[in-house]
């Protein structure tokens, strides 16, 4: 089991635990007090699903810009010919192991924001990935990260223990902080360990009879939390899931997680924020263009993502996921046919509240002149509108200013990724 | 339960308050008026000793102090401290020279970690690095990483485990406590580029030798650390127009490593860090002007490339040698190194840091809220001492507020605490291979790799949550079970086992728990226990459910 660190400061959710552990009282507790949002159902249940791309994914080769003959011109061994890209606007394209994600594009539950990056220079992956996840460039000493920041001003949403979750063995920086949020590396191992299931089932008893008649204080409260969220998996029972209408998730860790993301959602178990990070996108050598390295991992990522909004379905509707990454890559390539660290990349926007079909933000060029520092794909979203954006459009977020503090997102800079 | 209760608070109307070894005023008095008004006059120690902790049996002081000055009882150890003295103990736990670690050197000789030096390591990690890059030419991203490769990173590991090995084997406890205090105050992450290999030496030789001395001479160490100067990015700070005489090598890329695009300018990173959390506090009463002034006076203290040992440098051609100021104090133009080091001593005497690290201590070893009390004490004997850190920590358990009745098992353990403690009450022998620091990992403390500079937090907050929590009890029943990886227990020569529950629950009450079990812990583990018929079983479940239940996880 790889739970971690959920750092926890309790109020509105205790009164879950005296009320026993129907799932269906879950169901109403977490979400009865929600604001509505437009939708085809009463009940709406936002999810933001978070993926960071860690490596710094190359943009450009991610969605590509094939009407312009710089990019053909600046990357004379790792372009994607015009003829493998898959077309979306007739200037910007998937690259071709994307292709799963078209009909999504086609359906208008696809988006992409390009140019999008962080307003520091940092190149440095360490440095980057940490403002991503803190949500204040240019600040180290943050201690939280902005999507645990969320989880801590929207009190609307009653915590269930199984509100924000990060997939893998570490909580990671985006979710620190002192709002409920759990670490789970596998939903399987979720709970007491032992060999056989009555073996289980008597540790929880024992242990919860001890935490519930001697813990006092915080450890009271999270260890009950802790046994609600046993049984409530229980009857998840994670290993007999079966990815819905035929999807069928790429093996490895990313599809894994991804998987199980979907199983929490299907569950109805009060999931409102989940991440989880994919790497194995720092190509700076040997990048490939319609096949190699990079190749490999997008078409993983691709996969995944079509196999999680086939297996969601309908549920889809209420989800958003959105893709990010550090910083993109250097416009030319390298002399060892790779790029290096470089500036504004692109993220993805797929769901069912999203404005898709279409390429947001606004395209800088490639041409030298209206480079950043000569190098690298300029900077015209700051990540903080498009992150805020959804916090407010999709998720109900009011006030944007507590979770992005230096510079609050403004509704005039949003890029329109989620139907408003 | 009653009857101690009683005691406590009979004890507490009548305790004095204690400074140091002085006589003081009553507690109510102290706590309700400026230190400054408390009375002085001197009395003997052992007045002082039984003034203090005459709330409590002498075994609970012993508890008390072992739970806090040391990562807890082993089996005996409180009753060895009962019957040494409390106060005696405390003061052989300040004097840490004195006490003979033999057991320990004999394990760390073990750990062939030790065995490098940062050249060696800085050259190994060069090496992978040219590696990497050769693999990633050769065959794209997915290959195999290479023997040196494998070999940095198991080192890596075994580095993380010498931490949880030393806390558990050392006889030196308050000493090993502070080392893991000053770790985190002076946070490096593990996992940034060159701190790779720079890590290791900035623990061995920077934090190590001076947990115990004077703060001063900490913080002048970790200024001049290449640890610290990488990660807070100093190593890169150059005044505005600065260039070398022969250029650096140009940039091949702006990596992690020290592969540094031509430096542009001044970086403010370390310069806040050092205000905001080294010393003067967040609060601390400086502006953005004074850390871009302390950023300027730290132009040029730099580092040498890994190839070439990466030790600290101070580049000259780097250093802006206007005039600054900082704090209201004229740092006159035309300084070089000499005005950052003039600058740390007056930052580290300042009376805001006096007060932040101070409140920090007492955060560490009294309440994760530490009363206005215990904080003054420690800054009164930080301005006698001029910073001795031993003398601040004696204040602060020569005090009224580490001893108070509302303190004890007042604070939760960390994970690295957590896991430590339970390796010591069951004497457990724990090996070099790093599978209990990635247990004290998966608690949510995985040693050394703090990203923000700020290190992990001494609130319970951080730490206890539902799933963190279910961990702490599959690790106790692990551990019980002799099933924990990384560790030999043999629960036979502490705990007998026995048919006779309440024998059983006598011991591990006695033995795990020092005395603080519950009526219901006994309740639930002579119930759990009642229909097992395997005595070994029945006793592994008790000692698994002792360390995994709520009484264990509290200081």
């Amino acid at each position: 089991m790889g739970i971690s660190r959920r750092v926890f400061v309790k109020s509105g959710g205790l009164a879950l635990f005296s009320l026993g552990l129907d799932p269906l009282f879950l169901e109403r507790a977490a979400f009865a007090s929600y604001r509505p949002l437009p939708s085809t159902t009463a009940l709406y249940r936002p999810v933001l699903v978070c993926l960071f791309q860690r490596g710094a994914v190359d943009g450009l080769n991610m969605v590509v810009p094939h009407g312009d003959p710089i990019y053909y011109r600046e990357r004379p061994r790792i372009a994607v010919p015009e003829k493998d890209v898959v077309d979306l606007d007739g200037y910007f394209g998937l690259h071709p192991q994307l292709a799963a994600l078209k009909p999504l594009w086609d359906n208008k539950s696809l988006a992409v924001v390009h140019a999008i990056g962080s307003p520091d220079s940092s190149r440095s992956h360490f440095d980057a990935q940490d403002y991503m996840e803190s949500g204040t460039p240019g600040l180290k000493a943050t201690p939280d990260g902005w999507l645990n920041r969320y989880c801590q001003h929207d009190r609307e949403h009653e915590d269930t223990p199984f509100r924000a979750v990060a997939f893998g063995p570490q909580l990671p920086r985006i979710l620190a902080g002192s709002a409920p949020s759990l670490a789970i590396d596998d939903l399987q191992a979720f709970g007491l360990r032992a060999p056989r299931q009555d073996g289980r089932d008597r540790l929880t008893r024992a242990f919860e009879e001890l935490y519930a008649g001697s813990a006092t204080g915080l450890l009271s409260a999270s260890s009950a939390e802790a046994f609600e969220a046993v049984q409530l998996l229980k009857q998840v029972n994670p290993e007999q899931y079966q990815p819905g209408n035929g999807a069928d998730y790429p093996r490895g860790r990313f599809g894994r997680a991804m998987m199980q993301i979907a199983q929490l959602i299907k569950a109805n178990a009060g999931l409102q924020v989940a991440f989880t990070d994919v790497t194995g996108w720092d190509t700076h050598v040997n990048q490939g263009s319609s096949e190699g390295q990079l190749a490999a991992r997008l078409a993983e990522f691709g996969h995944t993502l079509a196999a999680f909004a086939q297996d969601l379905g309908e549920k889809m509707r209420d989800v958003v996921v959105l893709t990010m990454s550090e910083f993109g890559r250097t416009v030319r390539e390298n002399g060892n046919s790779g790029t290096d660290h470089g500036h504004a990349t692109a993220m993805l926007v797929l769901g069912g509240p999203v404005n898709g079909g279409r390429v947001l933000g606004k395209w800088p060029g490639l041409d030298p002149a209206q480079r950043f520092e000569g190098r690298d794909v300029a900077v015209t979203t700051d990540f903080r509108d498009l992150f805020g954006e959804i916090l407010a459009r999709h998720l109900g977020a009011t006030d944007l200013s507590a979770i992005f503090p230096a510079v609050t997102p403004d509704p005039a800079r949003f890029p329109g990724a989620v139907r408003a | 339960m009653k009857d101690r209760v009683l005691r406590y608070l009979l004890g507490v109307s009548g305790a004095a308050c204690v400074v140091g070894a002085q006589h003081a005023a009553p507690l109510h008095v102290a706590r309700g008026a400026p230190s400054q008004f408390v009375a002085r006059a001197s009395a003997p120690a052992a007045d002082a000793e039984r003034a203090l902790t005459s709330a409590r049996t002498p075994r609970d002081s012993a508890l008390h102090a072992l739970n806090r000055l040391a990562y807890g009882p082993r089996p005996g150890d409180i009753d060895r401290v009962a019957a040494l003295g409390v106060m005696k103990w405390i003061d052989r736990q300040l004097k840490p020279d004195k006490i003979d670690d033999g057991l320990l050197a004999a394990r760390e000789r073990r750990f062939t970690i030790l065995d490098y030096d940062r050249g060696q390591l800085a050259r190994l990690y060069v090496e992978v690095q040219r590696e990497r890059r050769e693999r990633k030419r050769d065959a794209g991203a997915a290959m195999d990483s290479t023997l040196r490769e494998q070999r940095g990173r198991r080192m890596a590991g075994d580095f993380q485990e010498l931490a949880v090995v030393r806390a558990a084997l050392s006889e030196r406890q308050l000493y090993e406590v502070m080392v893991d205090f000053w770790t985190n105050h002076f946070n490096v992450f593990f996992g940034k580029g060159a701190d790779r290999f720079l890590m290791p030496d900035y623990v061995e030789h920077t934090i190590r030798p001076r947990a115990l001395g004077k703060f001063e001479d900490l913080l002048i160490a970790t200024a001049k650390s290449p640890a610290m100067m990488f990660y807070l990015d100093n190593w890169q700070s150059v005044a505005p127009g600065a260039s070398p005489q022969s250029p650096l090598s140009a940039s091949r890329r702006g990596g992690q490593g020290v592969r540094p695009p031509m430096p542009r300018g001044i970086n403010e990173n370390y310069a806040r860090e050092l205000l905001e959390l080294h010393t003067l506090g967040v609060d601390g009463g400086y502006t953005q002007e004074d850390v871009i002034n302390v950023a300027r006076i730290f132009t040029g203290w730099s580092i040498e490339p890994p190839r070439q040992g990466g030790d600290f440098q101070f580049h000259d051609w780097a250093h802006d040698t206007g005039e600054k100021q900082v704090l209201g104090v004229t740092f006159p133009a035309g300084h070089g190194m000499d005005e950052g080091v003039r600058l740390l001593k007056m930052l580290a005497n300042n009376p805001a840091t006096m007060h932040h690290v101070s409140r920090k201590l007492c955060q560490r070893f009294v309440n994760d809220e530490p009363p206005d009390g215990c904080v003054d004490d420690a800054v009164a004997a930080w301005r006698r001492s001029r910073g001795d850190v031993r003398e601040v920590l004696h204040a602060i358990f020569h005090g009224p507020d580490f001893w108070a009745p509302q303190n004890a098992r007042a604070k939760v353990k960390t994970p690295l605490e957590f896991v430590v403690s339970a390796l010591r009450a069951v004497r457990a022998d724990p090996d070099t291979t790093p599978r209990l620091a990635q247990v004290v990992a998966r608690l949510g403390e995985p040693l050394y790799l703090h990203v923000a500079p700020d290190g992990y937090p001494e609130r319970e907050d951080a730490w206890v949550n539902s799933g963190a929590l279910l961990d702490r009890m599959n690790a106790g029943v692990a551990l019980a079970a002799g099933t924990l990886p990384g560790v030999t227990v043999s629960l036979d020569s502490l705990i007998p086992a026995t048919g006779d529950a309440e024998q059983l629950i006598l011991q591990v009450n006695d033995k795990i728990l020092g005395g603080t079990m519950t009526d219901n812990t006994k309740q639930v583990i002579r119930r759990q226990t009642s229909d097992i018929s395997d005595l070994l079983a029945a006793r592994a479940l008790a000692v698994g459910l002792a360390i995994g239940g709520p009484e264990f996880q509290r200081q």
